[in-house]
């Protein structure tokens, strides 16, 4: 198994429940590992994988989602799937809304626990993937001098050449090097694809 | 002998016998005449008069005796005219007959009043018997009526313990019904895992073999749960044997573990490993410990900014007692109820009956225990009951 992997974290204070979740998990070939409480699961180190959360709604001292709303405070991203021993509305409503994935009531049907954890898998695996794309754009703008950033930045807000140069106090050629140099480092095929990297990236619209 | 017994008593009787006793005698002291001295044979039969006729009869025989003696062995010639001699005789015999038939009169006097007081004494010793037999009765009637209140009274607080048992389990039934599903939620994931082990190529026995073993145990872990509702659930007649009290503190903090859970409740225990076993009723005393557990989990209900703890211990103390204590760091105790808090239907609940620590006192009480409530000295309040140990009872 590689590192990229999905993995599953698996939170109940029932140690059968969890050895049982782990058991299933391990039979269809996913990784999983178990905690007894929210606090064993923020002490111990994440595999830099995709991963989800199944998280079961009665905890101990703190509930799941006390959990829940503690991970999102810490900007802990990571899909939850929340199982629980009873079935109970308003939790179930707080739970989705505060973003879960699922909500299954113990006990569930295999198949149900696995579809939510592909789901979940699947979200985090998109969310990755954004977030290393974002992360390489970064990488591509930090290699843009300041000179360049500055023509990035007045370019995607839809500044012509002549209008950059005056802006600039320098010749137009000049500001079409530049321009030339920009969309090579960012490997923008088009202006509209420049426009969505600095979206991406978060860089202003506007200048003022 | 029918018509002797139907004059028996009559003056007919009397008289005839004083004639049949005058005349026997004549015959007789006639038969032995000379040789036996006239008189003794009729003073006999004047005495038998007497005795058995009275003055009237006596009388008659001494002048009869006289009359006879007179014309028999005196004057010896017919005629009526007595004889001096036989006048001497008539005063002879008449002085033992009166003599006689007043001492007989004075006996039988004494008999009719001895017998009167005999019969007046029977008559009264059997009032005051039946007078006493009655008080007896009614004595046994009102000890039975006692007996009786008692045993109803008995059978209510049984009745009352039960309900309040019951109450107690339905407002736990979330958390009971959280107990049973854990363990099934469990098997029938294990269920799932053993079957897709089977069902791989090839397929992981040992893996299934593993899972079959934890779905065997979590459906005794189950069937634990099940039995210990049961037993709290049910309505037995109480039965007293020695019980170790840190196995049944174990088994409620079982049963309430999700409703702990539920409330934020951390737990600690310090149970003394090696405390004594107390003789008592397994259920009655389950309920004192699951009530004072409640009880400390409600108090802590609205407790925020500071961490819900319960700390439940058990030790030995000395003069063969231990002692089980709930403390929480809940709501405290109320110095309004402070006094009243085990009186019954006292309650600062909201939906509370207000019978749980007056049948939890009552309960630990008829176990020869006594019940205690004390405020912390930071938060909350210490509930602490002791209890004889099995020892204690056999001294």
């Amino acid at each position: 198994m590689s590192t990229s992997d999905p993995i599953v974290y698996v939170i109940d204070d029932d140690e059968a429940v969890r050895l049982a979740v782990k058991d299933l998990l391990e039979s269809v070939g996913m990784r999983a590992e178990t905690f007894a409480s929210g606090s064993d699961f923020l002490r111990a180190p994440r595999a830099d994988a995709p991963s989800c959360l199944i998280l079961d709604i009665r905890l101990p001292g703190q509930s799941g989602l006390e959990f829940q709303r503690s991970l999102q405070a810490a900007q802990i991203e990571i899909p939850i799937v929340f199982i629980t021993g009873h079935g109970d509305i308003p939790m179930t409503v707080q739970a989705m809304k505060a973003g879960a994935v699922d909500f299954l009531a113990k006990p569930f049907r295999d198949q149900e626990l696995l579809d939510a954890i592909h789901r979940a898998v699947d979200r985090d695996r998109a969310r990755r993937d954004a977030q290393a794309g974002v992360r390489e754009l970064r990488g591509r703008y930090e290699e843009l001098t300041p000179r360049e950033r500055e023509v990035m930045l007045l370019v995607v807000q839809g500044l012509l050449n002549k209008q950059i140069a005056a802006e600039l106090g320098t010749s137009e050629t000049t500001v079409k090097i530049h321009r030339g140099q920009v969309m090579r480092k960012m490997l923008a095929a088009s202006l509209p694809d420049l426009v969505r990297m600095a979206e991406r990236l978060g860089l202003p619209a506007q200048k003022y | 002998m029918a018509v002797a017994q139907r004059y028996m008593g009559t003056k007919v009787w009397k008289y005839g016998i004083a004639t049949l006793s005058v005349v026997l005698a004549l015959v007789i002291t006639q038969g032995l005449h000379p040789t036996l001295f006239p008189t003794p044979l009729f003073f006999a039969a004047i005495l038998i008069s007497t005795w058995f006729g009275g003055m009237g009869p006596g009388l008659f025989a001494v002048a009869l005796a006289t009359v006879l003696l007179d014309y028999f062995f005196i004057s010896s010639r017919p005629g009526f005219a007595l004889h001096p001699a036989a006048l001497l005789y008539l005063g002879q015999f008449s002085l033992p007959a009166l003599l006689s038939s007043w001492f007989v009169k004075k006996r039988r006097e004494a008999e009719v009043a001895l017998r009167e007081a005999r019969d007046q004494l029977e008559l009264k010793v059997e009032q005051r018997t039946s007078e006493l037999r009655r008080t007896n009765e009614q004595l046994e009637s009102e000890i039975n009526e006692r007996r009786r209140a008692e045993e109803a009274f008995h059978k209510i607080q049984l009745d009352l313990a039960h309900l309040t048992r019951v109450m107690t389990l339905s407002e736990l039934a979330t958390s009971i019904a959280h107990e049973v599903n854990q363990p099934l939620a469990a098997i029938v994931t294990n269920g799932d895992a053993c079957l897709r082990w089977l069902g791989s190529e090839p397929p992981n026995v040992e893996r299934a073999r593993d899972a079959v073993a934890r779905i065997i145990h979590e459906g005794r872990r189950a069937s634990e749960v099940v039995k210990r509702i049961r037993s709290l659930s049910q309505k037995a007649t109480p039965h007293r044997a020695p019980l170790h009290i840190n196995e049944l503190v174990r088994e409620m903090i079982a049963l309430l573990e999700s409703e702990l859970a539920r409330n934020s409740v951390r737990l600690k225990t310090q149970l003394e490993p090696d405390v004594p076993p107390v003789l008592g009723d397994r259920v009655q005393l389950q309920q004192v410990v699951l009530n004072l557990i409640v009880n400390g989990i409600e108090a802590m209900s609205g407790v925020k900014g500071r961490p819900r703890e319960m700390q439940i211990r058990t030790e030995k103390l000395s003069g063969e007692q231990i002692q089980i204590s709930v403390k929480d760091c809940g709501c405290g105790l109320d110095p309004e109820h402070a006094d009243d808090l085990f009186e019954a239907f006292v309650t600062t609940k909201p939906g509370g009956l207000g019978m749980g620590l007056s049948i939890s006192r009552t309960i630990v009480e008829a176990h020869g225990g006594k019940l205690r409530a004390s405020r912390n000295p930071d938060f909350g309040a210490t509930f602490q009951f002791v209890l004889p140990t099995v020892e204690a009872n056999e001294a």
